[in-house]
């Protein structure tokens, strides 16, 4: 019985930091959209490139974020969470 | 090390570098007030922060190389990056929580450090402007 429900705490840890890591697919896609419309500002105005390129910069920094939360979420799911969830089973089952 | 970067990639790596250490010291005093401070957190805190300022030039490097090619292939380039760096952050931040030489909230935190330095980066730059303007 034990061993069932550390698996089940185990298997719905992973679950969950895959369900987390859904999250990194947004900043890839918002950074690349970003610096095409950059190249495109570029394009149009090669004068602008400093500017736009800091402003970017910043913007992908931003955008970067979202995947950092998931990414912490993730890390704490797989290497942290377990731990202590056997922990707490361990001493409700004493 | 720098002579082939970009000047704009190098100027904002300096000012994210420059926020990190400021908040890693607001975080070790922290961490000292509410009386958990120890050596871990300091050697988290470094770790974490190098890697920090490490993705944010890769990101950096890989804009420059990316504004420099056609709409579809930056695209792709930044989706690489952004990809590799992740894997990159994951591998670090899984060595920092696994190895106990680190504290765990000292290598979690600081990955939020570049999100603050965007959100002071207007006041701070204004700031930066008055004085030059004053000394001129």
């Amino acid at each position: 019985m034990l061993e069932i429900a550390v698996g089940i705490i185990l298997g719905c840890c992973a679950l969950g930091a895959g369900a987390a890591m859904i999250a990194g697919i947004g900043p890839g896609i918002g950074e690349g959209n970003a610096v095409a419309k950059a190249c495109e500002a570029i394009g149009r105005q090669p004068e602008c490139k400093g500017d736009v390129t800091t402003t970017m910069l910043m913007g992908c920094a931003i955008a970067e974020t979202t995947g950092l939360y998931a990414l912490v979420i993730a890390i704490l799911l797989i290497f942290v969470a377990p731990g202590r969830f056997i922990d707490i089973l361990l001493s409700v089952m004493k | 090390m720098f002579k082939n970067t970009n000047p704009t990639v190098v100027s904002e790596t300096k000012y994210i570098a420059f926020v990190t250490v400021i908040l890693s010291i607001l975080l070790q005093s922290v961490f000292l007030i509410i009386g958990m401070w120890n050596y871990k957190v300091l050697l988290g805190n470094i770790y974490s922060g190098f890697f920090v300022i490490l993705n944010f030039y890769l990101m950096g490097m890989s804009v420059a190389k990316a504004v420099d090619k056609d709409e579809k292939e930056a695209r792709n380039v930044m989706k690489t990056s952004m990809s590799l760096r992740g894997l990159m952050l994951f591998a670090a931040v899984a060595v920092g929580v696994l190895i106990p030489l680190f504290d765990i909230f000292a290598v979690l935190i600081p990955l939020f450090f570049v999100r603050i330095a965007v959100f002071l980066r207007p006041f701070i730059k204004k700031e930066i402007t008055e004085k030059g303007e004053k000394n001129e």
